[in-house]
């Protein structure tokens, strides 16, 4: 446990602030080959999810774990050399107002945003009522950015106490999680396939394609959730990792749910149940790939801050890392697999 | 205590409408509908995701094409999202309920042991003025259950199913109301076409499938899984359709008792209708057709879009007050829409196919 | 035809094509106009299970290069007759995405028989003075056929008859007008550019429902499972009074319009960037479609199987989903010029 928080520790702020919004996520990738490095071949597929796999003798299992994050696109540079931007991925408007932004060819700016109309506050903003401030006169700025210029949110991690404080914390938090894990399991039980899905932020586009082409027997998607107490219930943050019951499309496999908690008793790690109304994870996609997967959901808790940061809890992540990595040396599950 | 076999179409309906099963906990209604399907089917057998399929064997030569047919299994429901201080429960909904309806009604918790509870209402004498104008969405409801608050929340743990608790009720011309009806009435047509096919056997296979999860997320998880590893060369989904009701728009339902309704629309192949009107023709039947434009909202919006595509069709049982305890039909309706269905397969030709090759 | 040349735009299919009627799980007749312009020139045609039209193309020769998957929707958006009044009057409701404010006063032409119907309203005169500016709901609107009841409408209109607007083709100057542009155009492109049989092995796909959901492409993408997969659209121009040139992209006249992001597409950047040099190489005109709005077949192959690199290539069109559009008769052109020279730089540069 002690070393795998040691190696979340070291893995995150990497991975955090690494490129990466959906569609362009080449700057996560090269992180995570990194990360991966020396523990076998790492492959890409034509939805940009990035695929490792140790071959065993067990069950097909994927282990899946978003890497996009929510990101910006340029939609029109306007006379006065501000851009306007349409927002890929789930952050409201009034989220990114004051982000920092790191475009694909290390172009910067900030958003800020126009006088909210009519609105009392922040939230009703529009994401046409944001602006790109560039630092360019028109001409450069046309030069530098074009319509479709990909941003990514430049993240700089604070680590409060035991609280990690990041924009892009959902899923880089999940990523560290798994490459921990992978790095402490050594002899899975499984036939394991891990897939670092693309897209998950445009509607879980990558683990759609990701599954259909690894067709696994049992799968375990490992994400972050933002807690809302009004959406979540009682679920909290620095209280273990949550088990997803319910969430947008997804309802927990019992196969698969009691595969997750067998693990989590074995390693001594508290769970949480998580029930959401409105927001999905890529766990949605997995289960419904081919002739159908069961899956379960781990979901890392987080609060958000109203801008662009969040908070997680350093112990949440490194629990999670400790109930993959137990997981992966549990007895599968009945082969059968049934609702029984 | 009559054999199943003699179970009457408004017996079967009672018995299906009586099981659990919210959408990701149809099983223990999967295993009645095993034993019903059972009866008349060649193989019963339940995939991975929870689907219950029955296969009746056609009379062509081996490989034959296969035809699939889907009613789902789940109903709408809840599940226990957090017990509050004095043990009352918060729920979270599965499948779309009427919030109009809900204020009342008594419900069943699907904890061990089941308790009964009921959907706590302030009387009219606390109301502030004007509360009583305002339809509660399902997160303001609350459960009650009379118990004390330390069993609630030892039985009643979180994601706990909940379903509504109402018996059938038997109303005038045979016509029956129950809960669920959407979609066992399908059940009980998919029961009727196995029993038909069984005896009159199709050149076709035919698969009866049970659905997991219809009413639940925007794809119909069950339906499309099972004709991704059934690979059908035609898929018919079985639901209800609204029935006629005072108020209701000309075109928008179609009569109770007046036989099955038969959508048309982008999610069915005009071909696939075309041969269960003439079914109807021959039969002397009278069906009912029912414009979806954007879509069926049935099984059969994921069965015609997986794989390479399946032409499909739904047949329509006419149901009023969908999505409340009172779900109305009439059992004759549900007995035609089987005999129209067993028609149509068995006179399928072995040959018939909806894809066309112009080169 | 040599390579270097690309093959003319027939002008003739997107008349034919626009003025055919297919709303979305109706596109019987404009599949027979697609399928009688191309069954000569190819070398397999077939109706899928859900009725688009695939056709195939193995070129002879050596030249090999990715199999490529072309598309271009058939289907338009329409309405439906849903229900007919004891007094003759038809209900109907919207298939696919179109403002409510047009619907009023409209012609439609509906069914196969081209029977005509109008959509009534009562005159302002008879309105109460504040309803006069909502807007009608749809449940309030009818088709007025001129039958004086249920019976003798249901001897011309069936329930599930689909009906369109009356519009008809015409031109002026590079200007065209016409219903259905989207994606009637892209079908145009297509079935111009598949006459002349391009150099590498290609799947030509004119697929249905894609205005109700994207739907008709699934099955075929994953039927074709091709390496890459180009759409081919009529889209959306912004262009209006008061509207600066960046705010209105893409523009009616300025070449085919790429896209970057949609709603249901991030397209593939190695092919973006392909399509982008070739066009600068051979001269032509692109400009960028605005990312965030939109979805189109793309989307769906996109996500198709274990994933397809997808793009898309569009003549910009204004007025799209109203009774009629307008494009320029250059940008179609334009278009079948791109996709040609793109099918040809593939033979070489793709991986």
């Amino acid at each position: 446990m002690k070393s795998l928080a040691a190696s979340v520790d070291s893995l995150l702020p990497t991975l955090l602030s690494a490129f990466g919004p959906p569609g362009r996520e080449s700057g996560v990738r090269d992180a995570l080959r990194r990360a991966l490095r020396g523990m076998g071949r790492v492959t890409e597929d034509a939805t940009g999810n990035l695929h490792w796999r140790r071959p065993g003798k067990g069950p097909r299992l994927l282990l899946a774990a978003p890497m996009d994050a929510p990101g910006v696109i340029v939609t029109r540079v306007d006379g006065t050399g501000l851009a306007r931007v349409a927002i890929l991925g789930n952050r409201s408007p009034a989220e990114l107002v004051g982000a920092s932004l790191r475009f694909e060819d290390d172009a910067r700016g900030l958003l800020g945003c126009d006088r909210p109309k009519g609105g009392k506050n922040g939230s009703e903003l529009e994401a046409d009522q944001l602006f790109l401030e560039t630092g360019l006169g028109p001409k450069e700025a046309n030069k530098r950015f074009r319509v479709g210029s990909v941003g990514a949110i430049e993240d700089r991690p604070i680590r409060l106490g035991d609280l990690w404080c990041a924009a892009n914390l959902d899923n880089r938090a999940g990523c560290a999680a798994v490459v921990a894990a992978l790095r402490a399991a050594h002899a899975p039980r499984y036939d394991l396939h891990v897939v670092f899905s693309a897209q998950s932020d445009l509607g879980a586009r990558g683990a759609i394609t990701g599954a259909f082409g690894v067709d696994p027997e049992t799968a375990v998607v490992v994400d972050v959730a933002h807690l809302d107490a009004k959406e979540t219930g009682g679920a909290a943050v620095g209280k273990g990792p949550c088990l997803g019951l319910k969430e947008s499309g997804f309802l927990a496999h019992p196969a698969a749910l009691a595969l997750v908690k067998r693990a989590a008793a074995a390693a001594r790690v508290k769970t949480q149940w998580l029930i959401r109304e409105s927001e999905g994870s890529d766990a949605r996609a997995v289960r419904a790939a081919r002739t159908g997967v069961p899956t379960a959901l781990i979901a890392i808790p987080a609060r958000r801050s109203g801008g662009p940061v969040s908070f997680v809890h350093a112990r949440d992540i490194a629990q999670t890392a400790d109930l993959v990595a137990r997981l992966l040396q549990m007895p599968p599950p009945n082969s059968k697999g049934g609702r029984r | 205590m009559l054999r199943a076999e003699e179970r009457s179409t408004t017996e079967w309906l009672h018995h299906l409408t009586a099981l659990p099963g919210t959408p990701g906990h149809e099983h223990a209604a999967a295993r009645e509908v095993e034993k019903a399907f059972g009866l008349y089917a060649d193989r019963v057998e339940r995939d991975r995701v929870g689907n219950v399929r029955a296969w009746i064997e056609g009379r062509g030569a081996a490989p034959r094409p296969r035809a699939l047919l889907a009613a789902h299994m789940d109903r709408i429901g809840f599940l226990v999202k957090a017990v509050e201080p004095g043990g009352f429960l918060r729920l979270t909904e599965l499948g779309g309920f009427d919030p109009r309806t809900l204020l009342g009604k008594e419900v069943v918790i699907h904890s061990k042991p089941q308790m009964a509870a009921l959907f706590g209402t302030r009387p009219p004498h606390l109301q502030r003025p004007g509360e009583s104008d305002r339809v509660l969405p399902v997160e303001e409801l609350y459960l009650d259950t009379g118990r004390p608050e330390r069993e609630v929340r030892r039985k009643a743990v979180i994601g706990t199913p909940v379903t509504l608790r109402q018996p059938p009720v038997s109303l005038l011309s045979g016509r029956m109301a129950a809960p669920a009806m959407d979609d066992r009435a399908g059940l009980v047509v998919l029961l009727r076409t196995l029993e038909s096919l069984s005896h009159d056997r199709p050149m076709w296979d035919v698969v009866a499938v049970a659905t997991v999860e219809e009413e639940f997320a925007s794809i119909c998880i069950g339906a499309r899984t099972a004709t991704e590893s059934i690979d059908p060369q035609l898929g018919i989904a079985i639901d209800v359709s609204h029935g006629d009701m005072p108020g209701a728009r000309e075109g928008d339902t179609v009569p109770l008792g007046g036989g099955p309704s038969l959508c048309v629309g982008g999610n069915i192949h005009p071909k696939v209708v075309d041969g269960l009107r003439a079914s109807a023709r021959a039969l002397g039947m009278t069906v009912q057709i029912e414009g979806c434009p954007m879509g069926s909202g049935t099984d059969a919006m994921d069965i015609q879009i997986a794989r390479e595509g399946v032409p499909t069709a739904v047949i329509g049982i006419p149901c009023r007050y969908m999505h409340t305890g009172i779900e109305t039909v009439e059992p004759r309706d549900v007995d035609r829409c089987a005999q129209l269905l067993a028609h149509y397969l068995a006179a399928l030709p072995e040959e018939w196919r909806a894809t066309e090759t112009l080169k | 035809m040599s390579r270097d040349s690309a093959p003319a735009f027939e002008e003739r299919f997107l008349e034919a094509f626009s003025n055919a009627v297919g709303v979305s799980g109706g596109e019987e007749s404009v599949r027979t106009a697609v399928a009688d312009a191309v069954k000569d020139h190819v070398d397999t045609l077939e109706v899928d299970a859900m009725g688009s039209l695939v056709a195939r193309i193995a070129p002879s020769g050596r030249r090999r290069g990715p199999h490529v998957m072309l598309c271009a929707h058939m289907d338009e958006v329409g309405v439906m007759i849903t229900g007919i009044e004891s007094d003759g009057r038809l209900r109907f409701r919207k298939v696919g995405g179109i403002d409510s404010r047009i619907l009023v006063g409209q012609v439609f032409r509906i069914g196969g028989n081209g029977l005509r119907g109008v959509a009534g309203t009562l005159p302002p005169h008879l309105i109460q003075r504040a309803d006069r500016d909502k807007v009608a709901a749809i449940e309030d609107l009818y088709l007025d056929i001129g039958a004086a009841s249920r019976a003798e409408a249901q001897e011309r209109v069936a329930i599930g008859d689909y009906a369109t607007f009356d519009t008809t083709y015409e031109r002026w100057g590079d200007t065209r007008k016409g219903k259905a542009f989207d994606d009637r155009a892209g079908c145009a492109v297509l079935a111009s550019l598949v006459r002349s049989r391009p150099p590498i092995p290609v799947t030509a796909v004119w697929s249905v429902q894609e205005e109700v959901g994207l739907r008709g492409a699934a099955g075929a993408a994953r039927r074709v499972a091709p390496d890459l997969a180009i759409v081919l659209e009529g889209t959306a121009s912004g262009e209006g009074p008061g509207l600066s040139p960046e705010e209105s992209a893409p523009l009616m006249g300025a070449g085919p319009a790429l896209t970057v992001q949609d709603r249901s597409l991030m397209a593939d950047a190695r092919l973006v960037d392909l399509i982008e040099r070739t066009a600068r190489r051979r001269k032509i005109p692109t400009q960028w479609k605005r990312p965030g709005i939109g979805g189109t077949d793309a989307g769906r192959i996109a996500i198709s199987g274990a994933g397809v690199p997808a793009a898309v290539i569009s003549v910009p069109c204004r007025y799209i989903h109203a009774p009629a559009a307008y494009l320029d008769i250059k940008d179609a052109r334009r278009t079948v010029a791109l996709v040609w020279h793109t099918l040809d730089s593939l033979t070489k540069e793709w991986p």
